[in-house]
């Protein structure tokens, strides 16, 4: 579980006059529902809300949702990470899951997949097995799709629950030419 | 009007009284519509409905039929981050890097227009400098800043006729030498001043889907065969395919 201990062990500095993480960190149910009427997280998760920032490194093993700022590194083993509408994330993330709603500056590793919803913004190298861009999302970096797996091309269908067009996003894992 | 628009370069400024987007025709001459004919873009108050159709690439198919049994090559798109482009790519074995071009640009150009505004409220203009070559001095250098020779392949698209000539020189400069020898470049000029904002994506190895846009940034120039071969003149081949909806495809080979 992703717990406010994690955060002291990391050493992040607490309330520190001056410095703008102050981090309250916010360790409860994420918003179970968004602006625009998409659930935020699938589960009960821990959130970053909106106003608070945090610098230094977020480490945890389950999910997260961040609709504030952090700086630094995150680093989610086993958990997935959403980055809200909200989020701004500087920071190399490395997660199970990434899914990107806000901005994001820096490499983001989603092991198994990372989504760019169509509000996303990303400024960094994407690397994970599978990826999903919705239209409209921005992306200003190189796409590693790992080849660990068998080619497994398929498509998914969130278009209605995002109310994407023909050509929304189609998810596609990639070993080798699939020609 | 913004000191950028009175320039002419301001974001958002229509790129022509348009009405009526150019039907997407094949080679063959034949209008190759998926659905309705788009409507233009005119101008960024009015938003147009996304529209959609096909067009039959001979540009696309000759750039893969050049990139064909490079392995495991990179390949820089200028475009927006397509999902169906970028899975095209990869699943070909290619390494994409992404940078929409067009997106950078008017976010540049609002920032430079905020600069100015601040400069000019501190009565200190000098502090910035404006001219056309300034510009593009600072707009290159917060772009395509990678490493010398690390592309086999450029997807250009259209984009050189949407910015300013000073920019498209050295952007096209600085793209020949992110090339690596042999590699391809994939660009699209407008043969006449385009009526509408487009973008593009791949469908399959033949077929693009034009998408109008509501406009990013107006059109700034149409350039003439000769200019086109002067902009690529370090590259040793250039094929054109001009198609009926007024769009010329061309391939770059360093």
């Amino acid at each position: 579980m992703w717990k406010k201990e994690d955060i002291k062990s990391q050493g992040l500095p607490e309330n520190s006059p001056g410095n703008p993480t102050a981090v309250p960190v916010l360790v409860g149910n994420a918003p179970r529902e968004t602006g625009t009427g998409l659930p935020a997280s699938s589960k009960g998760s821990a959130s970053i809300s909106q106003g608070i920032r945090i610098k230094g490194e977020v480490t945890g093993s389950e999910d997260l949702f961040v609709d504030g700022q952090v700086d630094g590194k995150v680093n989610l083993s086993n958990g997935c990470l959403t980055v809200g509408p909200n989020g701004e994330v500087k920071a190399d993330i490395f997660a199970r899951e990434v899914i990107v709603r806000g901005r994001v500056d820096g490499k983001i590793v989603g092991r198994e997949k990372i989504q760019l919803w169509s509000t996303g913004n990303v400024a960094g190298d994407l690397q994970t097995e599978r990826l999903t861009i919705e239209d409209g999302a921005v992306l200003r970096g190189r796409v590693e799709i790992e080849t660990g797996k068998p080619v497994d091309k398929h498509t998914e269908a969130r278009g209605a629950a995002a109310g994407t067009s023909k050509g929304g996003p189609v998810s596609v894992s990639s070993g080798s030419a699939a020609d | 009007m913004s000191f950028l628009n009175k320039l002419g370069i301001g974001v958002g400024a229509g790129a022509g009284a348009a009405h009526g987007a150019p039907r997407a025709m094949g080679s063959s001459g034949r209008p190759r519509t998926n659905g309705p004919v788009p409507v233009a873009a005119v101008g960024a108050a009015r938003a147009p409905e996304p529209h959609e159709a096909n067009r039959i690439s001979n540009g696309l198919k000759e750039f893969l039929w050049n990139l064909d049994g490079l392995g495991r090559g990179t390949l820089l798109d200028l475009g927006p981050a397509w999902q169906t482009t970028l899975s095209f790519f990869i699943e070909r074995g290619f390494r994409v890097s992404s940078e929409d071009i067009l997106r950078a640009w008017k976010d540049f150009l609002v920032e430079e227009e905020g600069k100015l505004r601040e400069a000019t409220g501190r009565a200190a203009q000098h502090t910035l400098d404006v001219s056309p070559a300034a510009r593009a001095m600072r707009f290159l250098e917060a772009n395509l800043q990678y490493p010398n020779s690390s592309f086999d392949a450029i997807l250009l698209w259209d984009l050189l006729d949407y910015l300013e000539p000073l920019v498209a020189k050295q952007m096209v400069a600085n793209l020949t030498e992110l090339l690596r020898p042999g590699g391809v470049v994939f660009a699209m000029f407008h043969s006449k001043k385009p009526e509408g904002f487009q973008r593009y994506r791949v469908v399959d190895p033949t077929t693009l889907q034009v998408i109008s846009s509501p406009v990013l940034c107006p059109a700034q120039r149409v350039y003439q065969n000769r200019e086109i071969q002067d902009l690529f003149s370090r590259y040793r081949t250039v094929k054109s395919f001009v198609g009926r909806d007024q769009l010329r495809e061309s391939l770059f080979i360093k």
